[in-house]
């Protein structure tokens, strides 16, 4: 056995060389790259934590700002409602004023026009009830005489039997308005002697004028009052003017 | 190898000092590891590559073994920790290189190892603990364990040395007969198992450099 110290001596200053050039060109530097990339990774992670720290004062500035957006909206709407609800009112009692005071200028004006209507009615009756009088009028004879005569006529225009039926009824009359005189009966017989009857005399105010004929069998009329309920029941049977 | 493992051969001489082959190795060690340690180091970035990846793992895996070890910052220690790993691991499967006889497979080299870790030590105690504290430590528990402590200090680097040069001699011994036996294609399995055997020394005496130079760092 022998040991070379020559080479033990070589192998020493060997790795002392070998420990120098791996320190200065691997450990060295790669543990520089390292030490650079954690400290960029810390410089990098201070800043994401100040970031996030400055995010998250934002976000509690923004909610709080949102609160009091809340709390202004909520102010604003409520005086908003409050407003509405007082101007709602204020239409609406301006609205129900101005309601009755239309309603009592409609009503004002109905009873106006119901006044103008009930005078233009009375001025048409009062009208109508003129024309109707002249009318009835104009077809009165002047006298007694002309009553008889008529009531003759309208004797004459009767078919036989329905003037046999009258006359032969019992209890035949002479109706007028008012009490005749002796004259006047004596010529209202005389205008119905052709028909062999004497009627007794009567007296009935609601004929008016004229003379009418009754018996129990029948009656022929020729008086005013006759008229005006023959002009009446044309005037209902036909409206035209 | 068929010559004696504690012998060895010179390759040439530098006028009354001979140079063997295990420190031309050695230089062909330091040759390779430096010129790939400039090589891979020369555009380092903050965004690493896959080359940049592998040296920082390799750093990181050792400061973290350094940290779990000796308390405190781990680039006191990671240059000849990691020098010694690396330099160890690629001597022990330079023996794969046909006619390369790795340096740990002489006594010498692994001496000059044992050598610097037993130096390292001395000086990172006297460094941490001072001149009085260290030499306190050879007094622990008692001042009668001082003989032993001393002898201990020599022995744990000798069985340092030892233990890799008789892994890494009888695997190359091994291969070297079993070649010269049965061809050229039987030794591969030892080869492979040499691999290993190598790369597991390296790293058990990287570990056991670190806690003798720990021990010593710390006084216990």
């Amino acid at each position: 056995m022998e040991f070379d110290w020559a080479t033990f001596a070589f192998q020493i200053v060997n790795v002392v060389i070998l420990l120098a050039i791996l320190r200065h060109f691997l450990f060295r530097p790669v543990a520089e790259v390292i030490a650079r990339r954690q400290a960029e990774t810390a410089a990098t992670l201070a800043a994401a934590r100040t970031a996030q720290d400055t995010a998250q004062a934002a976000i509690a500035k923004a909610r709080a700002e949102a609160a009091e957006t809340e709390k202004a909206r909520h102010d604003v709407l409520l005086a908003a409602q409050t407003e509405a609800e007082a101007q709602r009112k204020t239409l609406l009692e301006t609205a129900q004023a101005e309601a009755a005071r239309i309603l009592a200028e409609g009503r004002a004006a109905l009873a106006r026009q119901q006044g103008a209507d009930q005078a233009h009615e009375l001025t048409l009756a009062r009208d109508l009830a003129l024309r109707i009088a002249r009318r009835a009028l104009a077809a009165q004879p002047a006298d007694l005489s002309g009553y008889a005569e008529r009531l003759a006529a309208a004797l004459t225009a009767l078919t036989d039997p329905e003037r046999r039926a009258l006359l032969q009824g019992g209890n035949l009359r002479l109706l007028s308005p008012a009490p005749l005189s002796p004259e006047d009966l004596t010529l209202a017989r005389a205008a119905l002697a052709p028909f062999g009857i004497t009627p007794d005399p009567a007296t009935d105010p609601t004929l008016i004028a004229g003379l009418e004929l009754h018996s129990d069998a029948g009656t022929v009329r020729d008086s005013l009052s006759h008229d005006l309920d023959q002009i009446a029941k044309a005037m209902r049977d036909d409206r035209t003017p | 190898m068929i010559d004696s493992p504690l012998s060895t051969s010179a390759a040439f001489a530098l006028g009354p000092v001979t140079v063997t082959w295990p420190v031309v190795v050695t230089w062909g060690i330091i040759a390779l590891l430096g010129l790939g340690a400039a090589l891979a180091t020369r555009r380092l970035s903050p965004t690493p590559g896959r080359a940049q990846a592998v040296l920082e793992l390799i750093v990181v895996a050792l400061d973290s073994e350094i940290k779990a070890t000796i308390p405190g910052d781990p680039g006191r220690f990671r240059a000849l920790i990691g020098t010694l790993l690396l330099f160890i691991l690629c001597a022990n499967w330079s023996g794969l290189v046909p006619g390369v006889e790795p340096p740990t497979a002489h006594l010498e080299t692994d001496a000059a190892l044992a050598v610097v870790v037993f130096a390292a030590g001395i000086g990172w105690g006297l460094r941490e603990q001072g001149l009085r504290g260290w030499l306190a430590t050879f007094a622990r528990p008692s001042w009668v364990m001082i003989p032993l402590n001393l002898v201990e200090q020599i022995t744990r680097h000798f069985s340092l040395m030892v233990r890799l040069f008789g892994n890494v001699m009888s695997g190359v011994f091994v291969i070297s007969i079993v070649g010269a036996l049965a061809g050229l294609l039987v030794p591969i399995p030892l080869m492979a198992l040499d691999m290993l055997t190598g790369a597991v020394q390296a790293y058990i005496f990287a570990a056991l450099a670190l806690v003798f130079i720990g021990s010593s760092v710390s006084g216990e």
